[in-house]
């Protein structure tokens, strides 16, 4: 699973993340797993102004993401 | 009715946009701009050098062209323009250039505050302060919220 990280997290965790395959999981846990390898990370990864993406369009916590998914988690906007 | 956005890697030169929207609002009767100016302070009185905006390669475009339209269907305006610098801005450059025309003036005003109250909020950019105190994250301040909270 490929991740992409904007803003924040970007600088928090990496720009770019590729997770070994161990199956499907959803946002969420994706969330948990990510908080618990980067705990640097976990206040902005708990912020549900983190939006999960998907291709263009934002996804939900219960979205299931697989090996082979390219997801990417916004940092909460700082707007212009 | 028009809306242009464009997000601007480079130079903004906001006389040049203002001339672009008027040149399209023959008919109109008004005409309001915003140049946002990125500040040589930050709002702990520690000196800027430069914003640095980072920015998504499709949702950035997508959120001005949104927040422009909303504006278009809100107000009673004929052109809306709005373009946003990306990448580094040095204190004292031009950030952001808002613009709209309209028959009369009230629908222009309103138009351009609102355009603003969004972009300071819900535009896509992870923006950072640096100086000589190093780098800083920025996030919507609790006026920018409530600013933004007018228009609900």
């Amino acid at each position: 699973m490929k991740i992409l990280f904007h803003g924040r997290l970007a600088e928090l965790i990496a720009p770019e993340l590729a997770l070994p395959a161990q199956g499907g999981c959803s946002v969420a846990e994706l969330r948990q797993r990510l908080a618990s390898d980067y705990p640097q990370a976990g206040e902005t990864l708990a912020n549900l102004r983190s939006r999960a993406v998907v291709g263009t369009a934002v996804v939900g916590e219960d979205h299931r993401v697989g090996s082979g998914d390219r997801l990417e988690f916004l940092s909460p906007v700082s707007g212009g | 009715m028009s809306v242009v956005t464009r997000l601007e890697e480079r130079r903004l030169d906001p006389q040049a946009e203002l001339g672009e929207l008027l040149a399209c609002a023959g008919g109109d009767g008004a005409a309001v701009s915003f140049v946002g100016i990125a500040r040589p302070q930050s709002g702990t009185g520690q000196a800027v050098d430069e914003l640095v905006l980072d920015h998504h390669p499709v949702l950035t475009a997508r959120s001005l062209q949104e927040i422009a339209v909303d504006a278009a269907e809100r107000f009673d305006v004929s052109h809306v323009r709005v373009v946003h610098r990306c990448g580094r801005v040095a204190a004292g450059q031009p950030i952001v250039f808002a613009g709209t025309t309209s028959l009369h003036r009230r629908a222009a005003f309103e138009a351009a505050d609102f355009l603003m109250d969004r972009l300071k909020t819900d535009a896509v950019f992870w923006k950072r302060e640096t100086g000589e105190s190093g780098s800083a994250w920025i996030e919507p301040t609790e006026a920018d919220l409530a600013d933004r909270g007018r228009w609900e």
